[in-house]
């Protein structure tokens, strides 16, 4: 039982301290004492006897503590006292505290922040069992520039039908398939509601693995072999919804109108429960229409497959391409299947993506950017501290000399040292996580919508640990810095210089590294938020194509079920009436779809006498706009040839068709496209529809799909020749009036129309327009904090570095004094020390930015990575900055008094 | 006279062990026994022994209990445990056969 006697000993010698102490002396100084014994036994008279002795023993306490040591619980009390002379010492030095665990939470508090970012929205994997088998099927062309789109439903069903590596194919749509925009009204009690919807197949549920919390899932007969002519009456509410529409109430089985019709609840989600962050509130059965199973050209669904065990992605992409190569053959089909052929403008292929990159989607990068920029805040902090630390390290030169000298060993030392940094690494950490806590909270109360799955972030356990790993690592590397480096054979000329000798060359050099080593992140930070800037401005700027100032819009939906395309157009024209007749109303139109936020449509279009590339009558629109009343003069939207829409005699001239600049281009290609006809496909809008539409003008290009895309193929018809309307329509109004004094106005206009249908977004252009940068200027706005804070932090390095400088060389500045330099001489020397740091550290700066801004090329808008203009203001402001630090302990520099500085030495 | 050997790295605990493992003895004791039996050969600095008899006792190889001395005094002896006795035999036997080796080196050259 060897190890339970040393647990005891152990325990003996760390609580039974006292009594050990008092043991280890009488043990001692029995010793002595038979020394000295032993000394008078051969003669020495009493005194010389005791001198002997204590010379051949030399330090008691040394030994004392050498036994201690052997003890083995140093360690603790060690810890402890290292503790308690930590605490005092830094309640000694406030400022210096203070400064240090600031600056600590402000680097560990970002990096934990935007970790928090990272994590939780691309390393934590999605809400599904075994959520790496999900994989997300899209179209894309060339024609749309990349862009993903959804598949049409024969497409869909063949894919189901052909492939070998998947369990389960399911689909999904927010719109077009769906009847519905993404959004249903909802009536929960006598309150008409406005909710996010999806409809998808019992397939999708069976794919994501979702398992209800209460009632069931939709069924086969309710989604895929549904054959109604509207979709089955059935729904289920997200757990949210239940709880704050219902009050989570028991509701499985009752009735709820949704969209003026009555459905039944099937069941209820599981709390979070989406696809796609589509932040979905109410789940309807998709069900595809009769007429849907062979439109080939009409692309509504969104396609989710779990592989099966077994396969991975880069199989079952081996097999889409194989099945793409003879898609046609194998399904029937001449035109608009997918295909690999060398492409051309109307061929579309299919991209297999994991889920989780399909749900950031383009977020990643930003993200990756901010963090690289956080990382950079914290190396900026770390280089501060170190300089900050080893100035006060040099300052103590003498109590660390002093305590070799009495004994303490070089290992102990830097024990205390690391203790001190460690303290306040721990409270910076500590600090720095709740102030992540409020920053990410701030954010997502900011940018609800801005970022996928950004609702879910939480500071959870693998970001404590980060920030903990972060808290760390500073706390080893202060330490390390801190201790002097001086040795101990060189005491007593270090106790004899006093603090005066702290710097040594390697010091000097290192401090001056550190302060080019910040100015160089900190200018890589600037330019790259000077460039993020440039680009919110630019967006800010882009002519979208037309009159944004004073206009006011808003957006309903007359319920399909209650009503038929041709007394929604009715509705929709009473509506736009009434709002006419307010005052300060100059002009009112409705239109299907509101740039600049629209999705891409990409309908196949026939038009007439025309070959497309891959020999078909037919092409591709990005665009269909529907429009009510004067919709160009209202938006102010110049047209460049013919004529706008006219609202008399449409029956004489047949139906017409307005196209954008950039459709003329493409097809007819400088050709007058006045006169030619096109003719969109059957079902598209309303019960007829399809029939030949002439071209009677060119309107010019307008923004559609974000304002930093070119604008795509657009196609316009007027819903007043046909006398049908879609279920939503968007309404926009010329007025100088603010929405918030129109609100009333218009809700009693519409209530008059139809008193079940709630008005949705009412708001002005300027705000759709931010709404649709918002996320460059998130991004903008982060780096830019990032960037002010590196900014700041290399200021005060700086002014550190110098202050020191001139403390460290008060003796020589007041001989230069003495011998008649002057204050202006002594500025400028200073000055000049500080920007030749500053100057270097901003020229490695540039050159890194230069290396790395290549990677934030895609997220700008309008301006260069390299741009001139944003460069040479970033220097500019960077040298102002370190003027400006640099200043102060010049200054005072100059005002050294030879008399007292001479005199003090 | 010759300046006393440096004690071999780690002898001293082997030392110490067989010092005491006759009878109990206090520090001192243990420091003149080895200089005596060793003829002088050998002296044990103050400073390394009482950190050595520590580290022995931490280990629970040797314990310590306060008693009178010859000279009426109260001091601390060190005596062996019996897991000290199995340590001293170990030691033991890995010094004869270190010695011998270095013998048979040294008187081969």
């Amino acid at each position: 039982m060897r190890w339970l006697d040393k647990v005891r000993l152990r325990f003996r010698s760390l609580f039974r301290r006292p009594k050990i102490d008092v043991e280890l002396e009488a043990e001692l100084r029995f010793h002595l004492d038979q020394l000295v014994e032993e000394n008078m036994a051969s003669g020495m008279p009493p005194e010389e006897a005791h001198r002997a002795a204590r010379r051949v023993i030399g330090g008691v306490a040394q030994w004392e503590e050498e036994c201690r040591d052997m003890r083995r619980v140093n360690f603790v009390e060690d810890l402890a006292q290292d503790l308690r002379y930590t605490l005092r010492s830094l309640a000694k030095s406030p400022g210096f505290t203070v400064v240090v665990v600031a600056t600590l939470a402000l680097g560990i508090g970002a990096n934990t922040a935007i970790f928090t970012v990272v994590h939780g929205v691309l390393l934590r994997p999605l809400d599904y069992p075994k959520p790496d088998q999900l994989m997300y099927l899209t179209a894309e062309s060339p024609a749309t520039a990349g862009a993903q789109y959804p598949l049409s439903a024969p497409e869909y069903l063949e894919f189901r039908q052909m492939n070998r590596s998947f369990a389960t194919v399911g689909a999904y749509s927010t719109g077009g398939a769906a009847y519905t925009t993404g959004e249903v009204n909802l009536t929960a009690g006598d309150r008409p509601l406005r909710v996010r919807s999806i409809s998808v197949d019992a397939q999708l549920l069976k794919a994501l693995r979702i398992q209800p919390q209460h009632g069931r899932l939709f069924s086969d007969e309710e989604t895929t072999r549904w054959t109604g002519t509207l979709p089955p009456p059935v729904a289920i509410l997200s757990h949210e919804l239940w709880r704050t529409a219902f009050g989570g109430q028991p509701l499985v089985g009752r009735t709820v109108e949704i969209e003026g019709r009555p459905h039944e609840i099937a069941g209820v989600m599981p709390p979070g429960a989406d696809v796609m962050d589509n932040h979905t509130q109410i789940w309807l059965p998709l069900w595809i229409h009769p007429n849907g199973v062979q439109a080939r050209g009409f692309h509504s669904l969104y396609i989710v497959a779990r592989l099966k065990d077994g396969v991975n992605l880069d199989a079952a992409r081996t097999e889409l391409n194989a099945f793409v190569e003879n898609w046609g053959e194998r399904a029937g089909a001449k035109g608009h299947v997918p295909t690999n052929r060398p492409l051309r403008a109307a061929d579309h292929t299919l991209q297999l993506r994991a889920l989780q990159d399909a749900t950031v989607g383009n977020a990643t990068r930003p993200i990756w950017v901010l963090q690289a920029a956080v990382g950079f805040v914290l190396l900026i902090v770390c280089a501060n501290l170190a300089n900050l630390v080893m100035a006060r390290a040099g300052s103590r030169r003498r109590e660390f000399v002093l305590r070799t000298a009495l004994g303490a060993r070089r290992g102990r030392l830097l024990r205390q040292s690391v203790t001190e940094s460690a303290v306040m690494s721990g409270a910076g950490g500590v600090l720095g996580l709740w102030l992540a806590g409020v920053v990410v909270r701030a954010i997502i109360r900011a940018y609800p919508a801005s970022v996928p799955r950004m609702s879910e972030l939480t500071v959870d356990l693998p970001i404590l640990l980060v920030g903990f790993v972060l808290s760390a690592g500073t706390a080893v590397l202060f330490g390390l810095v801190s201790l002097p480096r001086g040795r101990t054979s060189s005491v007593a000329a270090a106790l004899k210089e006093g603090a005066k000798c702290a710097g040594g060359a390697w010091r000097h050099h290192a401090r001056r590294g550190l302060l080019a080593a910040q100015v160089a992140f900190a200018v890589m930070l600037v330019v790259g938020a000077g460039l993020l800037a440039r680009t919110v401005y630019n967006l800010t700027k882009v002519d979208a194509g037309f009159e944004r100032s004073r206009l006011v819009t808003f957006s309903m939906t007359l319920p399909m079920a209650s009503s038929d395309p041709d007394t929604r157009a009715q509705a929709y024209q009473r509506v736009l009436d009434g709002i006419r007749a307010v005052p300060g109303v100059t002009g009112a139109a409705a239109m299907s779809g509101l740039p600049p936020n629209r999705n891409l449509e990409g309908i196949d279009t026939a038009i007439e006498h025309y070959t497309s590339g891959d020999g078909r009558p037919s092409e591709i629109v990005d665009y269909y706009q529907f429009v009510m009343g004067d919709y160009f003069g209202t938006m102010g939207i110049p047209i460049v040839a013919g004529r706008g829409f006219e609202r008399s005699g449409y029956a004489s001239q047949g139906k017409s068709a307005i196209v954008n600049e950039t459709l003329a281009k493409r097809i007819w290609k400088g050709l007058n496209p006045i006169g030619r006809r096109v003719r969109p496909p059957g079902g598209v809008f309303g019960a007829t529809g399809d029939g030949w539409h002439t071209v009677v003008g060119v309107a010019k290009d307008v923004r559609q799909r974000g304002v930093e895309r070119p604008a795509g193929t657009e196609l316009y018809f007027s819903l007043d020749q046909h006398g049908v309307s879609p279920p939503t329509m968007n309404v926009v109004m010329r007025t100088t009036m603010p929405p918030a004094a129109l609100s009333g106005t218009i809700e009693r206009v519409v209530r008059e129309v139809d008193a079940a249908v709630p008005i949705v977004r009412l708001r002005d252009m300027d705000s759709v327009f931010a709404e649709s940068i918002r996320r460059p200027r998130l991004l903008a706005q982060l780096l830019g904090a990032f960037a002010g804070l590196a900014m700041l932090l290399a200021a005060i390095g700086t002014y550190g570095v110098l202050s020191y400088m001139v403390t460290e060389r008060r003796r020589e500045i007041g001989v230069r004094v003495a011998l008649g330099a002057t204050p202006s001489r002594v500025i400028a020397q200073f000055m000049k020390q500080g920007l030749q740091v500053t100057a270097l550290g901003a020229a490695i700066g540039l050159a890194g930015a230069l290396a790395v801004n290549r990677l934030i090329a895609s997220l700008l808008f309008g301006v260069h990575p390299a741009d001139t203009a944003t460069i040479a203001s970033v220097i500019a402001v960077v040298l102002a900055v370190s003027a400006a630090a640099s200043w102060v302990p010049a200054w005072r520099a100059s005002r050294v008094d030879p008399n007292v500085v001479l005199r003090n030495e | 006279m010759a300046k006393p050997t440096d004690l071999v790295q780690g002898t001293l605990d082997l030392l110490i062990l067989k010092t005491i493992a006759v009878e109990p003895k206090h520090g001192w004791a243990i420091a003149k026994r080895i200089q005596q039996v060793s003829r002088d050969a050998l002296q044990v600095q103050q400073g390394s022994l009482y950190p050595a008899l520590h580290r022995l006792e931490q280990q629970a190889w040797i314990k310590a209990e306060w008693r009178p001395a010859e000279t009426g005094r109260m001091a601390k002896f060190y005596s062996l445990t019996r897991s000290g006795r199995k340590q001293m035999e170990k030691e033991l036997a890995n010094w004869v056969r270190l010695s011998a080796a270095i013998n048979v080196v040294v008187q081969e050259v």
